[in-house]
């Protein structure tokens, strides 16, 4: 069975920066997207384990990203923790009803981010279906 | 595990390990042996009495793999293209190394028949814990000759018994979990400290990152030896040994400071005028160095060990500390920080930061704008005084320095668009028009808008329509 891997999308660098090495330490690969778009082409490359979704992006908002994601059959069953700087219910409920499982307030802490990425990798392994295990495996030998 | 596939099990207090290997062995056996002790338990494959692999499970195992790179042995791309298949099997990932001419038979056969030794001289000298053997099928999970029990045994006592001679020098304080880094002083060229070739191996190992464990198997040195040599690098005061929880907990907390900073930093991007920008970004460089005090006040080298400090004497450290820096700059580049003082270990730019009293306009802004740049300065020295006494030149250090470039180079750019603005409007006014006064609203868009390169709008319909 492969590596689970994790997408941060940020437009921050020290966003990007700090959860990859968070996330990292604890043997978890991490992959990141500055934007909308290479998210996108990030997770149809990569099928991430779990996706970090800031809600403030350049070009395409995470809202939208995560709509796109859920429309999609094959990547529809990736959970999505949206971050954002605001904490309203409004945005949460939002988050929500784009598809969201769920949400993380900016400034969130280290031990935070942590469990609640590992809460969603526990069970990535039953959500791989054998033969997107099998494509990844020949991706990587080729 | 199937109940009825137990064929022994028991106390190591009543059998030890070594009698059960030996008898398994001469009896031929086929299967599984798990001994455990507290959280850490070893599983030895065995195949009609010899041994055929061997795990270990409870403490994090160190990745031979990255170990390989530091040695030079293996480029990171090969690396990270095994790491990616082998999913930390060890096993696996030597023979995809031989399977792909990156190592040879032989240096594999040898890093596992040492693997399995260090890992078996360890469990002999477990005094208390519990062993079953399973019969069982064993997977065909590596390409390692199978071993002889009784000279992989004879080996492995051996090292234990140098473990013994270690702590019956006294040193006690080293064990194989232990993390070494250099002392943050030493600059020297490690040839011209008159090490022998085992010192140096060892000492450039010692990056703050790597277990005395991880050292001895990219070194195939033994544990014992790499414990002697670590001993010896500690009094020369070339290396200290890492507190790996502290570590963990101020790495932490560093981390924070700057998700919270950045979060600051993001907030204030929504400022409505170039004055108002500066006087956020002054308000969030202010409270950056704070946290850093507050954070320097409880990670400071100096501080550790000491139990519970008045808060009195870590003011008087943290001043100590910083305030000559500061006064250095005020003096030497940015007159504006004269206004700032030290205050219960604090920085204080309550007087900056309501300067609007005193003064107004062009000079108000002139006023900010150095006050921005001399505490981007001040900021830069109290984090790499910081992380240099904090976590020295190590691993860590490495990881932090650059989140923290990363992070800097958030603030540069926000200081670099004020530049812009400012450029464009010294242009504007030498060509004798104000247009930033007589149109307020290209102004504002000039100055907070930062569009794409294909000018694009950065949200999606849904919210586009929300705006409206």
């Amino acid at each position: 069975m492969a590596q689970p891997t994790v997408l941060v999308v940020d437009d921050s660098p020290t966003v990007r920066k700090i959860v990859q090495m968070t996330l990292q330490r604890e043997h978890i690969r991490v992959i990141t997207a500055s934007d909308g778009l290479s998210a996108l082409t990030s997770v149809a490359d990569e099928m991430p384990a779990v996706i970090l979704l800031d809600i403030q992006l350049p070009r395409m908002d995470g809202y939208h990203i995560c709509q796109i994601i859920r429309k999609n059959l094959q990547f529809r069953q990736i959970p999505i923790i949206m971050l954002s700087g605001k904490d309203g219910l409004f945005d949460k409920m939002r988050g929500r009803l784009a598809g969201s499982t769920e949400y993380l307030t900016k400034p969130f802490d280290s031990v935070e981010l942590v469990q609640t990425v590992k809460k969603y990798l526990a069970n990535w392994q039953e959500r791989v279906p054998p033969h997107q295990e099998g494509m990844r495996r020949l991706r990587y030998r080729g | 595990m199937e109940q009825q596939d137990r064929i022994m099990d028991g106390d190591l207090q009543t059998l030890g390990l070594q009698s059960i290997l030996k008898m398994l062995a001469l009896t031929g056996k086929t299967g599984k042996l798990f001994v455990s002790s507290g959280p850490e338990t070893l599983s030895v494959s065995l195949r009609k009495g010899q041994i055929v692999g061997l795990h270990e499970e409870g403490v994090p195992q160190p990745d031979l793999l990255d170990m390989l790179c530091l040695v030079n042995k293996l480029d990171p791309p090969r690396a990270q293209t095994v790491r990616e298949l082998a999913q930390g099997n060890m096993y696996m990932a030597l023979a995809m190394l031989v399977e792909r001419g990156w190592m040879s038979a032989a240096e594999m056969q040898r890093r596992l028949e040492f693997a399995v030794t260090q890992s078996l001289s360890h469990a002999l000298r477990w005094v208390n814990g519990r062993f079953a053997f399973h019969r069982q099928l064993v997977s065909l999970e590596s390409r390692m000759q199978p071993l002889d029990v009784d000279s992989v045994l004879l080996e492995a006592l051996r090292q234990a018994d140098e473990w013994e001679g270690i702590i019956a020098e006294g040193i006690t304080y080293l064990q194989r979990t232990t993390v070494a880094r250099w002392q943050p002083e030493v600059r020297k060229d490690v040839r011209s400290l008159g090490l022998g070739q085992e010192a140096i191996e060892v000492l450039c190992l010692s990056n703050g990152e790597l277990p005395l464990q991880a050292v001895a198997l990219v070194l195939m040195m033994p544990e014992a030896r790499v414990a002697h040599t670590i001993a010896h690098l500690l009094r020369l005061k070339l290396i200290e040994v890492v507190d790996t929880a502290l570590e963990t907990e101020l790495r932490q907390d560093l981390s924070d400071i700057l998700i919270k900073c950045q979060h600051m930093l993001a907030q204030q991007r929504q400022s409505l005028n170039p004055e108002q920008h500066l006087l956020s970004l002054i308000g969030i460089l202010a409270k950056c160095i704070n946290s850093l005090l507050t954070h320097h006040g409880h990670y400071a080298r100096s501080l550790r060990g000491r139990g519970q400090l008045l808060h009195v004497e870590i003011v008087r450290y943290l001043e100590r500390r910083f305030a000559q820096d500061l006064q250095t700059l005020a003096r030497q580049q940015y007159p504006i920080l004269e206004t700032t003082t030290f205050v219960k270990g604090y920085l204080d730019c309550d007087d900056i930061l309501t300067l609007n009293k005193v003064v107004k306009g062009e000079q108000l802004e002139e006023f900010y704008w150095e006050a921005v740049q001399g505490l981007a300065a001040f900021l830069r020295m109290v984090f790499s005084t910081l992380l240099s006494d904090e976590v020295g030149n190590s691993h860590t250090g490495r990881q932090l320095s650059v989140t923290w470039k990363v992070f800097l180079s958030e603030i540069d750019h926000e200081v670099q668009q004020y530049q812009v603005y400012r450029a464009h409007r010294n242009t504007q006014m030498a060509r004798g028009r104000d247009s930033l006064q007589s149109s307020p609203l290209s102004f504002v868009q000039n100055w907070n808008t930062v569009p794409d390169e294909n000018g694009d709008d950065n949200r999606s319909p849904e919210t586009r329509r929300r705006s409206i």
